[in-house]
């Protein structure tokens, strides 16, 4: 689909019409964020229960999950075939998959999406690999920004530990595509400290909600209850107004 | 020196099988170049058969894609010959990407920004299409047949867009030169 000028007028006008309406049910984006063994993923899924038991319609992502691209990434990932660049450009395109056809999609029926690791991993991972995190960041443009953003945070060491307990960390996983470490857990806690060190930034910089990780997880649960309901009520970030419009004049909604 | 002789030379177009045939004669002394195709990694290759349920892509992330194979054929191809002295016609390289994207609405910026790890090509050639010559195994015209929401007057509309858009800057170039 081409996008016009005038298209992209049109539908900008109809998705801050669309967001801003009172009448309307808004939608809402919650991004779950930080390193492995954080425990983003336990806490998302006690999360979800719970806005389910509330009467949220939700739905969720996770990273590298679009049924197009994932295929792709994960058969090169097998060979160990990819260079910091293809890997950070095909998990964007992966990314960019994934906002259109679900979670654009869910945000304009007033459904509430989670998303288990955002924009954000894509940053952490490409930077400590070594790519510029502009050139990174503008990749991922038009930017969707999330209503908020959880960041759970360990240090390396609890991260490498929690990993380390049950399974060996696959090859890019542990960096090692970068470290030319051979021993996988030896490469990990070099390469973690990295991601987790740009992870701090980001969340400085983006403003995200701090959820101290090393915590209990009913503890852990009970603050992200409590900052959801402060959190829900913020108004519609006007920054999305050029990822949604993008979105409706592709599909040919702007109106 | 070996190294002095290297050459990366560019041909664009949306014209798949004019965009080879203008590479193989680009290569003046056989022996010593080689021609770097679109999708040496197979990513498109690949993107053929996923399952249609999975939705179609949009030009953002096509030419996300389309970076991810270039990137590729730097890494395997390019860099190495040229590392080894030879000539490389990549074809085609970064122009027919972007006028794919200009004709797509992408903005100029975010184009540049995802082409700057390609370095500039010393010689670049624009081949320009017959009316409606895209076929589907090169970039732009797979790339209108996969995008999503696109009809075939569209398609067309499309492939006209990114030949003009070539047009344009085969003009600037050769503008550029004679001053």
């Amino acid at each position: 689909m081409q996008l016009s000028a005038a298209a992209l007028r049109v539908a900008r006008r109809s998705a801050r019409a669309h967001f801003t309406d009172p009448a309307r049910k808004r939608g809402l984006l919650v991004a779950f964020e930080g390193p492995d063994g954080s425990g983003k993923t336990t806490q998302r899924k006690l999360f979800k229960t719970w806005l389910k038991s509330e009467g949220y319609d939700v739905v969720t992502t996770k990273w590298n999950s679009s049924d197009l691209i994932k295929p792709i990434i994960k058969s090169r990932k097998a060979v160990r075939a990819l260079s910091p660049e293809e890997f950070s450009l095909l998990h964007g395109a992966d990314f960019r998959h994934r906002v259109e056809q679900i979670i654009l999609p869910a945000l304009w029926d007033g459904k509430l999406v989670i998303a288990d690791r955002f924009l954000f991993t894509g940053l952490a991972r490409d930077v400590a690999r070594g790519l510029d995190l502009d050139w990174v960041l503008k990749l991922y443009q038009p930017l969707l920004w999330p209503d908020l953003v959880f960041y759970f945070a360990v240090s390396p060491i609890t991260s490498g530990k929690r990993v380390t307990a049950t399974r060996m960390p696959n090859f890019y996983e542990a960096g090692q595509d970068v470290t030319d470490v051979e021993d996988p857990v030896e490469s990990y806690q070099r390469f973690i400290a990295r991601v987790i060190r740009e992870y701090e930034s980001l969340a400085l910089i983006f403003n995200m909600i701090t959820v101290d990780a090393e915590q209990s997880i009913g503890d852990q649960h009970r603050q992200i209850r409590e900052l959801f309901l402060e959190g829900q009520r913020r108004p519609w970030s006007p920054w999305n107004t050029d990822a949604v419009a993008e979105w409706l004049a592709g599909q040919g909604m702007a109106r | 020196m070996k190294a002095s002789k290297a050459r990366l030379v560019s041909v664009d177009g949306v014209d798949a099988s004019a965009v080879i045939a203008a590479a193989r004669r680009a290569i003046v002394r056989p022996g010593r170049g080689g021609v770097s195709h679109w999708d040496a990694s197979g990513i498109f290759q690949d993107l053929c058969v996923a399952d249609a349920a999975a939705g179609a892509p949009s030009a953002r992330t096509l030419l996300l894609l389309y970076a991810a194979d270039l990137a590729f054929r730097l890494r395997w191809e390019i860099r190495p010959a040229l590392a080894a002295g030879r000539t490389v016609v990549a074809a085609p390289y970064v122009d027919t990407a972007v006028a794919f994207g200009r004709a797509a609405g992408v903005p100029v910026g975010w184009l540049t920004n995802l082409f700057r790890f390609a370095p500039p090509a010393a010689e670049r050639h624009f081949v320009i299409a017959k009316r409606d010559a895209a076929s589907e195994d090169g970039f732009v015209g797979l790339a209108c047949h996969r995008v999503h929401g696109v009809d075939r007057r569209a398609r067309r509309k499309l492939i006209g867009g990114a030949d003009a858009h070539l047009r344009a800057e085969a003009k600037r170039r050769a503008r550029r030169k004679k001053q």
